[in-house]
């Protein structure tokens, strides 16, 4: 009898139901990294470290190593394990809320050090699994279960542009901001998602990658009307881009 | 060939964890623990490893568990606050049945506290200083050479329980220089095999995966399980102490670390005035030597606690001693002198005596 893994490869679990919500961007991005893993044949020196909150189920429907971190720390612990296992490709998978609320510090410095892990945020702009609070990239006006008003730039802050922080860090050898609002995104996304392993692999230095997605529960929208709310309102402030390649000097795939 | 060095405590930690197969040390400044890293820093090349000065003890201890994921022995050091940032991760390892060794450099708090030496941390280090039903491995040498010789069996109790395994050494101790003598370098962990749990990829075994959070109750409570028999196991096996003369004692001195040290001469001097006093050293502090307590002889009037604090470790000597004598505490923390004299010691003892 064959298997889905027969065509598609190992490291994606087809099998596996996703706990995903309908609409979740977490489920293409989920695939897209799995699915770079089995091209680049890196499957069995992978190891996945997940945030907390809806990212953090990432690692179920794929077939490498995972490790579940402490709220926002996965970038200090991939640091940790990179050190004990260099051969090793090891990536964080972590939401905005993880990754730029609470493991700000831990996620700049990991690439102010330029050591070559790779870290990916996927930005939904709200703290999902909690039930759709303010986080720092929700958007001036965004209205979450802690902003009934809107979010007000004078009382939260503004949107955090978390790639464009790291801009000028020598370390950060790839560093991107993509979309999965439609195919034509999501094959550049996984181009990105490509290039920063590879950054990983060629020892250049750190590598990033930030997705905007749509979050259809946390945001109170129907499918139709998160994508429409990402294309136009996230992406408007989120600009999507490769900001820094350095394989482009060594040879990009 | 065994070597003696004269060294501060703090570097007799560094170059003992070098010895004894530590190849990767995590740390961030902070008195007193600082001339760890210092040591470290220099002396871990010469080994093939590295000292990793991180951004905070957050990051410190969350290095050290993506670290210890591997299987490979980490090592971490620090003092005070830096203690209290790193029991996030430390919770996490003992959660996740991760082997690293800890030293807390002892200093006066709460808050930002002192920089002076203290035992005040007593409590954070027994308790599992994070939330949560869980325990760490706590041993408490009270001199250099005493470092040295714990931590092959610290690193054999790390890996054997898979837990962090804690040494807690008062800044006082930690910052006085002795001669210590060591055994040649010996990388103990290697004596162990990590293949059946490190998260090394997928090559060699099926996917392996670390999550410390439930996705349902029943796995929270399989999980809190699987702690309580460990620790069951190591309460029961792993006490360790050391004590002198209580056979006959009216009075039984008890102190950790640096008291402990001095409980040595203050029984001698007792001892040659034909007074009965007799003395117990915790070593391990968790597990707590309860049984030292256990058959305590009929001679014993009274027990005297003596600690660099308000009375920590006084609980525990209460909880093992469960009322058959009385149990005194003496102690001080912070000041000039962060302690109490061996003057002090004698003062309360003989007090004690003449009550006996």
């Amino acid at each position: 009898m064959h298997t889905l893994a027969d065509y598609y490869g190992k490291t994606f679990k087809f099998d596996k139901l996703f706990s995903f919500c309908p609409g979740c961007g977490h489920g293409i991005v989920t695939r897209i990294v799995a699915e770079a893993i089995e091209s680049m044949g890196i499957r069995e020196k992978a190891m996945s470290i997940v945030g907390i909150g809806c990212g953090g189920f990432s690692h179920h429907y794929k077939e490498i190593d995972a490790l579940e971190a402490v709220h926002g720390r996965s970038p200090a612990m991939a640091l940790g394990y990179k050190m004990g296992l260099p051969d090793n490709v090891v990536f964080t998978y972590q939401g905005d809320g993880d990754m730029s609320a609470i493991g700000l510090a831990e996620l700049m410095h990991a690439a102010n050090r330029g050591v070559p892990i790779t870290c990916f945020m996927i930005n939904n702009s709200v703290f999902g699994m909690t039930g759709g609070q303010m986080s720092p990239t929700s958007i001036v006006g965004q209205v979450t279960a802690t902003t009934a008003k809107g979010r007000d730039a004078h009382t939260h802050g503004y949107p955090l542009l978390v790639p464009e922080m790291m801009r000028a860090m020598n370390g950060v050898a790839y560093l991107a901001r993509e979309t999965v609002v439609d195919a034509k995104s999501i094959n550049k996304a996984a181009k990105s998602v490509k290039n920063a392993l590879e950054c990983q692999i060629k020892g250049l230095g750190f590598s990033y990658v930030e997705f905007i997605v749509p979050c259809p529960t946390g945001l109170k929208m129907n499918i139709a009307d998160a994508y429409k709310w990402s294309s136009e309102q996230a992406l408007s402030y989120f600009k999507p881009q490769v900001f820094k390649n350095e394989l482009e000097q060594s040879s990009e795939i | 060939m065994k070597e003696t060095l004269f060294l501060k405590n703090t570097e007799t930690f560094a170059e003992s964890m070098i010895r004894c197969g530590v190849r990767c040390h995590f740390a961030y400044p902070i008195t007193p623990a600082t001339d760890v890293m210092k040591y470290s820093a220099v002396k871990l090349p010469e080994y093939g490893g590295r000292m990793v000065q991180m951004e905070s003890e957050l990051a410190v201890s969350n290095a050290l568990a993506g670290y210890a994921c591997t299987g490979k022995l980490g090592a971490a050091s620090t003092s005070g606050p830096g203690m209290t940032l790193m029991q996030e991760a430390i919770g996490f390892m003992a959660a996740g049945d991760l082997p690293c060794i800890l030293l807390d450099a002892m200093r006066v708090g709460p808050g930002d506290g002192d920089i002076i030496g203290a035992q005040s941390t007593y409590f954070q280090a027994t308790r599992g200083g994070a939330h949560g039903d869980y325990r760490i491995i706590v041993l408490a040498p009270s001199c250099g050479q005493e470092i040295a010789d714990l931590m092959p069996h610290g690193i054999k109790l790390a890996y054997k329980y898979l837990t962090p395994v804690l040494f807690v050494v008062d800044g006082v101790t930690c910052q006085m220089t002795e001669s210590t003598t060591f055994a040649e370098p010996y990388d103990y962990s290697a004596d162990f095999d990590t293949s059946g749990w490190a998260y090394t990829g997928t090559k060699d075994h099926p996917k392996r995966f670390l999550v410390t959070g439930s996705y349902t109750h029943e796995q929270g409570y399989e999980m809190n399980e699987r702690l309580r028999k460990k620790y069951a196991v190591i309460r029961e096996k792993e006490q360790m102490w050391e004590q002198e003369q209580v056979e006959d004692a009216e009075v039984v001195v008890v102190g950790f670390g640096i008291h402990g040290r001095m409980c040595k001469d203050l029984v001698a001097n007792f001892r040659e005035q034909g007074k009965k006093v007799g003395h117990i050293r915790p070593v391990t502090l968790w597990p707590f030597p309860d049984k030292a307590f256990e058959k305590l002889p009929a001679s014993v009037k009274s027990i005297l606690v003596v600690e660099m604090n308000h009375g920590q470790m006084v609980d525990d000597v209460r909880l093992a001693v469960n009322g058959k004598v009385p149990v005194h505490f003496l102690g001080k923390t912070g000041g000039d002198i962060p302690m109490c004299t061996l003057a002090d010691m004698s003062r309360e003892t003989g007090n004690l005596l003449k009550g006996a």
